[in-house]
């Protein structure tokens, strides 16, 4: 056993200790950072204010006052400023979704606060400086129209107000109903033409304050109080809890997907990372000939399972650096719940197992191949097998009690992925699905092992034509 | 004195190739053992029958004792035909790894491997990474990854490939050193010169039949090809009555000398005085057959090549045996 660990050191060392590997891990950790830095300066930047006027042909007559009101300097402000508090809310809003408590949601809105590049990064809407030209009502669109064509959209300054940037034409059908066929009041569509280069935020601030002005104007001349019917139209607000046994849980669907989702991408990457290590190990030792010096001092057998240990406790360091990372991201946003402990035991065993089998496959087509390339065409329908588990990740989730993952938590290879998505899952499965998929596991990997030793054996001194399959498994037979 | 390597009725085959047939060879421990023979001829697959890295189908294989040469693999150096060194990986780290994994202790190891890189005179590139040495340096520390834990059974298959003549030397010193030292040493190869020149047995192979298994003394003894060279120093004299002389049967001019063939029984010494007496000469030998002429005279003669065709077996260096033996198991 001595040799097998001198063999597994090398191996795991010749990995890990590259620059490559550490360049590769340290990477996007980095990137995510520089990006959080990054972001907000970036963001700091104010958008310029947006100077012009809106021309208004008000031939119902009756809206004018309204939309005059809703342009005057001082209310422009103040929408700017309420629209800037909402996207604040939000933000605030969707921290606490995704899992944060109300403390941490409530000390990230303080900051926002007190941080101006923090509070500028969030109003990332425009600032408007826009007066309202009355035209009469009997002006025609098309002469009023042709003004348009000479704004840009960007004005600088004060007299940026020469711009027309935008057009309101309210027909009087727009206010005042005609009755249609059933009598009962239809309303006719306003219309609003815009410069083509006209801020996104700022068009629909124009829209959005012509509607009202429009629905105020119907409902007043309704006879209705316009207060009292925006207060009797809110939309309630919901609050929803799932009921656990721990207690109340505000945490979201989404995350509730992405959590197996992603323990069962960390289990996929870091067994194909280490498949991979091993598949190009074993190349290079039989291309560069080093194959039989070491065949001197040690028996394929030891070596081929030196190679497995070395390279599977590179893919258990990968596995272990991003599933603590994982986890402690997870603590971090208090949504440990989403994690039962005994869960992350069996990711270790699944991944133990998951690794094992493609281990000795990419070993087997390794000692098999003389080059890179040659590997390619064996390499195809192992992928294609183990592609599966990730398109089986949605429906999976959405059922995974489902004949269709019950039967997939039994096939071998797949297995493994198919049951940390599953145990990883918000439903319960029953329990003595994960003995026995275990076993189906277990059971593979000793055929796997015999197999790929056999094949291994023979395969590391064959130079030459490169075997296909059905050679592959005559190796077998024949050892 | 006991054999480091037995092999009895040893039969070896690849689909429908016969690789070695119906082999028998008994290595003597302390014995520097020579296989010769062409590409092809076996010499490769008895090695690695040795070495256990594959099978016999039928017979009988004895390595140091022992019926497997895994179980006595710390006490076996082999230096394989196709061999190579990691390319990445620094000399020194290498050759430690290969140390230890022969059964050295990591702080011996090291020792060791300084030790020999100075002996070879690759002392400065224990740092180096392998693929930064040439073919001849990278054969060198190949030689040491089969020597470094001091075996007691030494197989080099194919060692002098590769080295010029400065390096030859140098090998032959080195495998004559470990020889001294005690270790059984059997090395194969195509070019017959390094076997008469260093091996004191002689074990010759073709397809995969054995043809010679003796000491050299005895091939010389039995292929004593019966010819004495006189090179006298004035070209004139070549014209002389030489094939008149006691005990010759006929003379013939070849390459500014005479060469006579002898008659059986004819009395050397006196035949040498006379030639001595006739003309001053430069050279007078007896002739001495050199292995590739015994290996062509026996195998000429059996199978369908000609002598020409068997010239260049031996001299070609291309197509290695693992190449072909891949290529019959596939099929």
């Amino acid at each position: 056993m001595g040799k097998v660990f001198i063999i597994a050191w090398r191996e795991f060392l010749a990995i890990v200790a590259t620059k490559a590997f550490i360049l590769g891990l340290l990477l996007p950790p980095a990137i995510m950072t520089l990006l959080m830095f990054a972001l907000p300066l970036l963001m700091n930047k104010k958008p310029p204010t947006v100077y012009g006027h809106i021309a208004l042909i008000d031939q119902s007559g009756k809206v004018t006052p309204r939309l005059v009101d809703a342009y005057d300097p001082v209310k422009q402000k103040e929408r700017k400023e309420q629209r800037d508090k909402a996207v604040k809310e939000q933000v605030a809003a969707g921290m606490k979704s995704i899992g944060l408590d109300d403390k941490t949601a409530g000390e990230l809105k303080k900051q926002m606060d007190s941080n101006p590049a923090a509070s500028q990064a969030a109003s990332i809407l425009a600032e408007t400086n826009l007066v309202l030209q009355v035209l009469p009502p009997e002006t025609p669109v098309d002469e009023a129209r042709q003004a348009i064509l000479k704004a840009t959209g960007r004005e600088k300054a004060e007299d940026g107000h020469a711009a027309r940037l935008a057009l309101l034409v309210i027909p009087k059908n727009a206010v005042d109903a005609e009755k249609d066929e059933n009598g009962r009041p239809k309303f006719g569509p306003f219309q609003l033409l815009t410069a083509p280069r006209l801020n996104v935020e700022v068009q629909g601030d124009i829209r959005d304050q012509a509607r009202r002005a429009i629905v105020d104007t119907r409902l007043t001349d309704a006879g209705q109080d316009v207060e009292q019917v925006r207060a009797l139209m809110a939309r309630p607000e919901v609050e929803e809890k799932a009921v656990t046994a721990s207690g109340d849980s505000k945490i979201n669907a989404a995350a509730k997907m992405l959590v197996p989702g992603a323990f069962m991408f960390l289990l996929w990457i870091s067994v194909f990372s280490s498949g991979q290590y091993l598949l190009m190990s074993t190349i290079e030792e039989k291309s560069s000939r080093v194959m039989e010096v070491l065949l001197s001092a040690v028996s394929p057998l030891q070596l081929m399972l030196g190679k497995i240990i070395g390279k599977g406790a590179v893919g258990l360091l990968i596995l272990a650096l991003f599933s603590s990372a994982g986890v402690a991201a997870l603590i971090f946003f208090a949504m440990a719940e989403l994690i039962a402990w005994e869960n992350l035991v069996l990711l270790l065993v699944y991944f133990v197992i998951a690794y094992i089998v493609v281990a000795c496959l990419m070993a087997a087509i390794g000692a098999a191949v003389n080059d890179v390339n040659e590997a390619q065409a064996l390499m195809t329908p192992v992928m294609l097998i183990l592609v599966v588990p990730m398109m089986l990740w949605f429906p999976i989730l959405n059922n995974p009690n489902s004949t269709f993952a019950v039967v997939c938590s039994f096939v071998p290879l797949i297995n493994p992925f198919v049951m940390v998505l599953r145990i990883c899952g918000s439903e319960a499965i029953p329990m003595w699905q994960i003995p026995v998929s275990i076993l189906v596991g277990f059971i593979t990997v000793v055929v796997m092992c015999w197999a790929s030793a056999k094949i291994f054996r023979i395969g590391v001194l064959m130079y030459g034509k490169p075997p296909n399959f059905t050679t592959l498994i005559k190796w077998v037979r024949m050892a | 004195m006991s054999n480091a390597i037995e092999i009895r009725g040893v039969r070896k085959t690849f689909g429908p190739k016969v690789a070695v047939e119906n082999l028998d060879l008994h290595v003597p421990e302390g014995s520097l053992y020579g296989f010769i023979g062409p590409n092809g001829a076996g010499k490769s697959t008895t090695i690695r029958m040795i070495m256990s890295i594959i099978f016999p189908d039928q017979g009988e294989l004895r390595v140091l004792g022992k019926a497997s040469a895994v179980e006595s693999k710390d006490r076996i150096g082999y230096l394989p035909e196709e061999r190579g060194v990691y390319k990445k990986m620094k000399v020194g780290v290498f050759l430690n790894y290969i140390a230890r994994l022969k059964g050295i202790d990591a702080a011996a190891a090291d020792k060791r491997v300084k030790e020999w890189l100075v002996r070879v005179g690759l002392q400065e590139t224990y740092r180096k990474k392998c693929e930064e040495l040439s073919k001849g340096m990278q054969q060198k520390v190949q030689f040491i990854t089969s020597v470094i834990h001091e075996p007691d059974l030494l197989i080099l298959d194919e060692v002098f490939t590769g080295l010029d003549p400065v390096n030859r030397r140098l090998m032959r010193e080195l495998i004559q050193e470990q020889n001294d030292r005690g270790a059984t040493i059997i090395f194969s190869t195509h070019a017959m010169r390094e076997a008469e020149e260093l091996c004191d047995n002689i074990f010759m192979i073709h397809k995969g039949v054995k043809v010679i298994d003796s000491s050299l003394e005895d091939v010389w003894r039995r292929y004593d090809p019966k010819t004495m060279v006189v090179e006298p120093i004035s070209p004139a004299d070549l014209a002389l009555g030489w094939g008149a002389l006691p005990g010759a049967r006929a003379a013939t001019e070849k390459d500014n000398a005479v060469e006579i063939s002898l008659h059986d029984g004819a009395d050397i010494g006196e035949l040498m005085r006379q030639a001595a007496t006739l003309a001053p000469v430069r050279r007078l030998e007896v002739k001495r057959a050199s292995l590739e002429d015994i290996f062509i005279s026996i195998v000429g003669s059996g199978g369908g090549e000609t002598v020409e065709q068997l010239r260049m077996e031996l001299a070609a260096g291309k197509g290695s045996t693992s190449e072909e033996l891949a290529e019959v198991t596939r099929g």
